[in-house]
């Protein structure tokens, strides 16, 4: 090992780039490893107007010249993107003579740089799996799919250890490319609680009655409005929940269902009860979650569910279907409600319950808070990913590459 | 003298005129006592093999059985081919003097190499996609045209076949003509003159 410990993060995502969950878990993972004395490398793609090096909260960030090649498809260009990403990175680790324990790759996206360098250098190399292809597609169906499908499983037998930030998705990467059980390791995703506590002080109700009458209350449903979120399964729920609670719903997010879905608001004479704000920005969005009598997450699929998180941590009581991440995230009863998945009758069950009873919410939502500060806190999450780049280096020292 | 050469086809896979030229320029090299792997593709015989004039074949497989086109099967067999180089680099106890790649195929794992690890490496044209596509420029063409020129400006020397090639390079890709090596296959000096552009290479890439 050198002096410090000292990582290579490779992810093709990193603020300002953000395409989705992976930037800011990246982001969020490597300031507090920095914080806990690991030495960080970022790779990662360029942004306009974003420099190619930089230094951000004492993360070493790089970014490579993506669109260098023309491409046919997203895939050729992310294969190709490796090319230079790998280039760069192994000048890089070349001229900081080699000092780099460890690489850390993100999804199948940065697989071949991951590979490469691993075997160039002959260092560890661990992968976190945020999401798969036959998970995203519920299947394989195209040689499309099953490429990316065979590049993950490749990515998985190249890498030391395989992190999962659910145990949901250990069983399901476990099952998807034939992992032994050891191989696999569960550190959960993480949430940013202070980014809420900073807004405690703060007057919201002017900002609610933007989108509130004071009577009404709020259920807040933030995601992308596609069919596995489930927002079709909220908007059957609303006339249900509205037989026992004034209420207000806000539907934050864009995606195909949306005319839809607003559509079928518009038949039922409930346009005045429902409102589609599609994308707000980050502090919009935090105060709306601040501002929630009550968040819904009713996905049909969900690897994780980082919304119901963020709910939490901004004192929102939850109410979420039984599936995937959200099962684990949420005690029924203690830190938040479950509702069977697909089932408006369950998920307005669930919202009323919440609503008409202040005690139990606050309840729930103070257990919840409790709950995201001592397991889904960035500190923790980068000590345990730090103890795990440990366990794998002392392995490593016994292998004939040390 | 060791040199690692890469290319797509190696006998007993033979796809065009590559996989004989490149067999007989290693065992002109073994002759001349350059230790010379060759690290090439094929489906199933994979692994170590050394043939009768000394030369070892180190044969890679594509660990992505599904594509949807040769590029992507290129780009990530070129994983392989980098990681049995590192493996020769590696048990050679670093003593590799330079790469040989010959046409577009294996050049981003020469890029890496020479990157991670200081390995110089030789560019042997034998074909440009400008001619293979008659000037087509779909991103498809254009994609494999933009690896042949990252191999262009990262190898220390080219080394081609035809004056005529030589200055298709330059028309095309400008590569000054001082790097570029006409070395006709026929010639009373053929492997002589792949020696000494060996020799002008070892040892070092130029930024170093």
């Amino acid at each position: 090992m050198t002096k410090e410990l000292t990582v290579m993060m490779l992810t093709w995502e990193f603020p300002p780039r953000i395409i989705g969950g992976i930037s800011p878990h990246v982001y969020y993972l490597s300031r507090n490893l920095a914080k806990n004395g690991v030495k960080v490398y970022v790779v990662t793609c360029d942004f306009p107007e974003a420099p190619q090096h930089e230094v951000v909260d004492g993360v070493e960030v790089f970014r490579i010249d993506s669109y260098k090649n023309p491409s046919p498809d997203f895939a050729t260009w992310v294969y190709l993107m490796n090319v230079n990403m790998q280039k760069e990175a192994a000048a890089l680790v070349n001229s900081i003579s080699g000092n780099v324990d460890i690489f850390h790759a993100h999804d199948w996206l940065v697989a071949n740089a991951g590979i490469g360098l691993k075997h160039v250098f002959r260092k560890p190399l661990l992968t976190t799996i945020h999401s798969t292809e036959i998970g995203r597609r519920n299947g394989i169906h195209f040689d499309y799919e099953r490429m990316i499908h065979e590049t993950e499983a490749w990515l998985t037998y190249e890498a030391w250890k395989v992190i999962c930030c659910s145990d949901y998705m250990v069983s399901h990467v476990k099952w998807a490319f034939g992992l032994p059980t050891d191989k696999l390791v569960m550190i959960p995703n993480g949430v940013d609680a202070e980014a809420y506590t900073r807004m405690e002080q703060d007057d919201l109700s002017s900002f609610r009655g933007k989108f509130a009458l004071p009577e009404e209350k709020i259920v807040l449903f933030v995601g992308r409005l596609v069919y596995e979120k489930g927002v079709h399964v909220l908007v059957n729920a609303v006339p249900k929940v509205l037989e026992k609670v004034n209420a207000k719903f806000i539907i934050v997010g864009n995606g195909y269902m949306k005319e839809q879905l607003s559509n079928i608001v518009k038949n039922m004479g409930l346009a005045h009860k429902v409102q589609f704000t599609g994308f707000v920005d980050d502090e919009t969005l935090r105060k709306l979650q601040k501002c929630a009598d009550v968040s819904v997450v009713p996905s049909l699929f969900e690897p994780f569910g980082i919304v119901a998180l963020e709910a939490m941590a901004a004192k929102s009581p939850v109410v979420v279907s039984d599936t995937g991440g959200l099962s684990e995230i949420v005690e029924h009863d203690v830190t938040g409600v479950k509702v069977y998945a697909n089932n408006p009758e369950s998920l307005a069950w669930g919202i009323t319950k919440v609503l008409l009873d202040e005690n139990f919410a606050n309840l729930i939502k103070a257990n919840a808070y409790k709950k995201v500060q001592e397991k889904y806190n960035w500190n923790k999450i980068a000590q345990q990913t730090k103890a795990n780049y440990e366990t794998v280096l002392s392995e490593y020292s016994k292998s004939f590459w040390a | 003298m060791h040199v690692i050469i890469f290319s797509w086809e190696y006998p007993p896979r033979v796809v065009g005129q590559l996989a004989n030229y490149v067999r007989e320029v290693a065992v002109q090299l073994a002759k001349n006592n350059v230790k010379t792997t060759v690290v090439t593709y094929h489906d199933f015989l994979t692994g170590q093999h050394e043939e009768q004039e000394g030369i070892i074949i180190y044969r890679v497989t594509n660990p992505v059985r599904t594509h949807i086109g040769v590029l992507t099967w290129v780009l990530t067999l070129n994983q392989e081919v980098e990681r049995a180089a590192a493996n020769i680099y590696y048990n050679a106890h670093k003593q590799v003097d330079l790469i040989d790649v010959h046409d577009w195929h294996f050049t981003p794992a020469a890029v890496t190499l020479k990157k991670a690890l200081n390995l110089p490496f030789v560019f042997s044209v034998e074909s440009l996609e400008e001619h293979r596509s008659h000037g087509a420029n779909s991103p498809f063409n254009m994609a494999i045209k933009s690896l042949e020129w990252l191999g262009m400006y990262e190898a220390e020397k080219l080394v081609v076949k035809s004056e005529w090639m030589r200055d298709e390079i330059y028309r095309l890709y400008k590569v000054p003509l001082e790097k570029i090596k006409v070395i006709q296959p026929k010639s009373v000096n053929w492997i002589k003159n792949i020696l000494e552009t060996y020799k002008s290479v070892a040892g070092g890439t130029a930024s170093k």
